[in-house]
């Protein structure tokens, strides 16, 4: 330690530990490497004796056939290869345990992620108050991620020792293919750790401002890449039970991990899984700011709090916009791997779960909408724009109510005789793609316009073109909405594949919108005049309860995702290689999947609830001062939060 | 003056709500507008005509609705419209979607800013807090009210019912991925219909064959794809008969749709074949309701296995018959 009052050395010191660091990420490759030399010398091996080959499952063409490196998928047998505790379902204990480990594994590979921006938006600021504050909040949500770390860690255990107890035939199976890439997992995790302590105990020694605090942040973005390759490793198994390659169809591992890990369905899951966990993570942040900000008790505290769960809301939903969009391609890749999987998961056994989801995305834009105008009531001069707020609900509700519209009804007989078929004739037409892709992207723009709305609600543009700016708003957000309804409709008169390409223009349009509308209305804002202070703090309990929603709705829209994204293996445990052969290879009733989420949910709530009062326990000191906190008001919002 | 004027307003409002769709329904006849469109443009007229009558009464008229009374005709009118206007009757579940939609739209909307959350809060502080006689009486209501609501709301669930359970049909199970039909697998991924063909004989896209759509299948020169539409459409009126159930205008009501239940699939809707792939319709077909597969439950289905009495060439040839004529196109993966 006594090195780091050598400013030199603790600049070499620092220099060295990220050099070390950067090399231990090349932990991934040895797996590859080493399954690259073994198939080499087999390769070798096999022009002396005879060795067996066989067709890989996934891959076609150059590659097709593989060296037999592993012995056949089991046929499990119940009760032999299951374990049992009484007569609870081993499924659900397992569900359970997974969802929980997944849960803080999205929290603590999420926070970094938030910690990384915030800690960068902080070094960005000229000003020197919200610098300070940025790095405080940036600070402050590590030491929340710590306590989580270890909750995951725990949960990660239980996980294992869960699929040890209880699925011994499937883990065996699994864990012969993937036993090189569960060492280098391992590893990593130790990697992580080490990083992430450094990167906590080390800030404030390493907040000189200059070459250690970037070699701070650095350490940042590596504990962001390993926390990443750790979600893709564990991505890989998942998407390996789902779409398997690399094996035979007997299920015999073929002797090239890569194949294994590189299957169908892997990158997409990948990309939908990180922006879907830096928009849990905003939210989550979001959720922990509310918290704070109803339980404080002075005016600063609030100030404060308020300003956070603003920072992490913009957060959250900046990832959210692009979200929908990679759940598109990951279904059209899961569309193009099997059409059976996307037909149940689309159109058949699992649709109904779709309309949970559904509904959870549209409470997501509601309540984002709801806490910007709830917020507006902080802002002086925003009664102006009052009256617009009930004409935006209505759009939002309209297109919720095409959004939520399933296009398999739940309905008696005697109602389906009523109705004169499967469809009906009026509300039948919301429940096709053309009318959810006109809904979602009608009410991403609606939330565009609401954010712009809010960005110049306590601000009079003062630029020369103002006029000319606002008028091209306007045609730019009505334009948007007819090309937007315009597609929609015009989608219902051709042919179904031709009408998926048009979600290209409508999220184009919408995608313009967001770019255009925002930088034109921000440009218009430079100078502008102000009609009052932000008044930090004066957040209305609703609006904190807002984000509340927000954040249970990301973490139920999660735990209800990947419910799906599981059930539709249907009675497999890697899809047509290993069979489930225990009395669970059913598919729940959407009742019973709608508890056990929901018990899921409530459990990592309270746990988080935990964490939070930890955080809330040891934060004694004020953060920031009464002289700071008037010069937020002051100060230029930072671009990031306003 | 002002009574006047609001009549003469409301009954303007009235006429421009029921004008749009009469000038629609009578300009293009039934021909141009079927009765769901119909009924579509009614329930967006009358949607419509509620905000600008209630845009009418407080702007205009200056007669003040207090939040506290805005907010349950909102979801009274939302109420009629989704139960009474929407015809046909709409299912119990998507009602109870709806109007669930429309109780948090209220609340919302009464809640949208500080002044209107005070505005629609304070009849309720009033009614709780006050000691005045009509405050008392009000809470002497509330408080008699609430249990007895409850009350009845628990008698109801308690209420035997006789009727029939509800059913959550799997309307588009996923199909297998490779069928057996006259001892030849059909892999259904990949699999092609062999008389989607051009006039040169080669495989037309999908969507091409709009150029198809509205020519006569019987004139003498006809092309090779509408020959095989004519053929297809021998097997739909006469070899098979497909007609007696789903319909002649292949919209799920022919004369013998309504013994069943449910009735035939309509494949003039745009829920139906135009959200298939050809193979779909194809396994559909050739195994009838005893070949559905696991996850179809109840397998309520009629449609008998037609592989056993249809060649493979006549079961394509109708499916192509059924997209020609419904103007629809199968759905393609790529």
């Amino acid at each position: 330690m006594r090195s780091f009052n050598d400013p030199r050395k603790a600049k070499i010191g620092a220099g060295v530990l990220l050099g070390v660091i950067g090399l231990l990420l090349l932990l991934p490759f040895i797996p590859l490497q080493a399954g690259a030399e073994e198939a080499k010398k087999e390769a070798a091996a096999g022009t002396e004796q005879k060795v067996e080959k066989a067709k890989d499952v996934f891959y076609k063409g150059e590659g097709e056939f593989g060296i037999v490196s592993g012995p056949p998928a089991p046929t499990l047998k119940y009760p032999d290869d299951y374990g049992t505790y009484g007569t609870f379902q081993s499924r659900t204990i397992l569900w359970v345990a997974n969802q929980q480990h997944l849960y803080f594994g999205s929290f603590v590979l999420a926070v970094p992620m938030f910690v990384f921006v915030m800690e960068l938006v902080g070094m960005m600021q000229k000003d020197k108050t919200m610098a300070k504050k940025y790095d405080d909040m940036a600070h402050e949500m590590m030491k929340i991620s710590l306590t989580a770390y270890s909750i995951t860690a725990v949960l990660g255990g239980i996980l294992i020792f869960t699929f040890l107890a209880l699925y011994p035939g499937f883990f065996g199976y699994l864990s012969k293919i993937f036993k090189p890439i569960m060492h280098v997992y391992a590893l990593l995790f130790i990697l992580e750790s080490g990083t992430l302590y450094i990167y906590y105990y080390g800030w404030d020694r390493m907040n000189d401002g200059g070459f250690l605090k970037w070699v701070h942040l650095s350490i940042s973005f590596l504990l962001n890449t390993i926390g990443i390759i750790l979600m893709f490793f564990a991505n890989s198994w998942i998407a390996f039970m789902m779409s398997p390659a690399g094996v035979d169809e007997k299920g015999r591992f073929l002797g090239d991990i890569w194949k294994a890990v590189h299957t169908a369905l892997w990158h997409p899951l990948n990309i939908h899984r990180i922006l879907g966990n830096a928009a849990f993570g905003g939210g989550v942040v979001a959720a922990y700011a509310s918290y704070r900000l109803l339980a404080a008790k002075t005016p600063e505290e609030k100030a404060y709090y308020d300003w956070m769960s603003y920072v992490a809301m913009f957060m959250g939903i900046l990832n959210l916009i692009p979200l929908p969009f990679a759940g598109y391609w990951l279904m059209r890749e899961i569309y193009g791997y099997r059409q059976q999987m996307g037909i149940t998961l689309m159109g058949g056994l699992l649709a109904w779960v779709f309309i949970m989801q559904a509904m959870m995305i549209a409470i997501l834009f509601v309540s984002t909408n709801y806490y910007l105008w709830q917020a507006m009531g902080r802002m002086p001069g925003a009664e102006r724009y009052y009256r617009f707020f009930k004409y935006m609900l209505l759009v939002l509700i309209v297109s919720t109510i095409a959004w939520l519209t399933p296009h398999t009804l739940v309905m008696t007989p005697a109602e389906l005789k009523a109705m004169g078929g499967a469809q009906h004739p009026v509300v039948g037409n919301y429940g096709v793609m053309s009318a959810k892709n006109t809904a979602i992207n009608i009410m991403i723009s609606t939330t565009v316009l609401c954010f712009c709305i809010y960005q110049r609600c306590n601000k009079v543009p003062t630029v020369k073109w103002a006029a000319m700016g606002n008028a091209f708003l306007g045609a730019l957000f009505t334009g948007a909405a007819i090309n937007i309804v315009f597609l929609g409709i015009y989608g219902y008169f051709i042919p179904a594949n031709v009408r998926i390409g048009l979600s290209v223009p409508q999220v184009c349009t919408t995608l313009t919108c967001l770019f255009v509308g925002v930088t034109v209305n921000t440009m218009m804002l430079k100078n502008a005049r102000q009609l009052g202070e932000v008044r930090w703090g004066q957040m209305s309990p609703r609006g904190a309860y807002a984000l509340f929603l927000l954040a249970v709705s990301f973490t139920w829209t999660m735990a209800v995702m990947g419910y799906l994204r599981s059930s539709v293996r249907l009675h497999w445990h890697v899809n047509e290689v290993l069979r489930d052969n225990s009395p669970w290879a059913f598919t729940n009733p959407l009742g019973y999947a709608g508890n056990i989420n929901s018990m899921n949910v409530l459990l990592f709530w309270t746990m988080l609830l935990f964490v939070f009062w930890l955080g809330a326990l040891s934060a004694k000191k004020a953060h920031v001062t009464a002289e700071e906190t008037a010069g937020v008001g002051k100060a230029t919002i930072p671009a990031g939060s306003h | 003056m002002l009574k006047q004027r609001a009549t003469s307003l409301t009954l303007q409002v009235l006429f421009a709500v029921l004008a749009l769709p009469m000038v629609v329904w009578a300009g293009g006849g039934a021909g141009f507008i079927d009765a769901g469109k119909f009924a579509l443009l009614i329930q967006m007229g009358v949607g419509i005509g509620i905000i600008i009558l209630a845009w009418i009464i407080k702007d205009k008229m200056g007669i003040p609705l207090p939040k506290i009374i805005q907010a349950p005709i909102i979801w009274v009118a939302a109420y009629i419209v989704f139960r009474f206007v929407l015809q046909p009757p709409i299912p119990f579940s998507l009602l109870a979607i709806y109007m669930a939609v429309v109780t948090i739209a209220c609340f919302l909307y009464v809640s949208l800013s500080q002044p209107s959350w005070e505005e629609f809060t304070s009849p309720i502080k009033f009614m709780l807090q006050e000691d005045s006689g009509k405050a008392k009486m009000s809470r002497y209501f509330t408080f008699a009210a609430i249990p007895l609501l409850l009350a009845y709301g628990t008698y109801n669930k308690m209420l035997p019912k006789f009727d029939e359970p509800i059913e959550l049909r799997t309307v588009h199970p996923a199909p297998p991925a490779s069928i057996n039909v006259h001892d030849k697998v059909l892999n259904l991924q990949t699999a092609e219909n062999p008389f989607r063909i051009d006039d040169s004989g080669k495989y037309l896209k999908v969507g091409l064959e709009s150029v198809y759509h509205g020519k006569n299948p019987f004139a003498a020169d006809a092309p090779k794809f509408l020959q095989s539409v004519r053929d297809g459409g021998g097997v739909f009126f006469g070899t098979a008969g497909c007609f007696f159930c789903h319909g002649d205008n292949l919209d799920g009501r022919g004369p013998f749709a309504f013994a069943f239940n449910p009735i035939p699939a309509n494949f003039a809707d745009p829920g139906t074949i135009a959200q298939l792939q050809e193979t779909f319709v194809f396994w559909r077909v050739a195994k009838g309701g005893p070949g559905l597969s696991r996850e179809a439950f109840p397998w309520a289905s009629a449609m008998p296995p037609w592989e056993k009495h249809l060649t493979t060439n006549e079961m394509w040839q109708v499916i192509l018959f059924e997209y020609w004529h419904t103007g629809f196109f199968p759905r393609t993966w790529d």
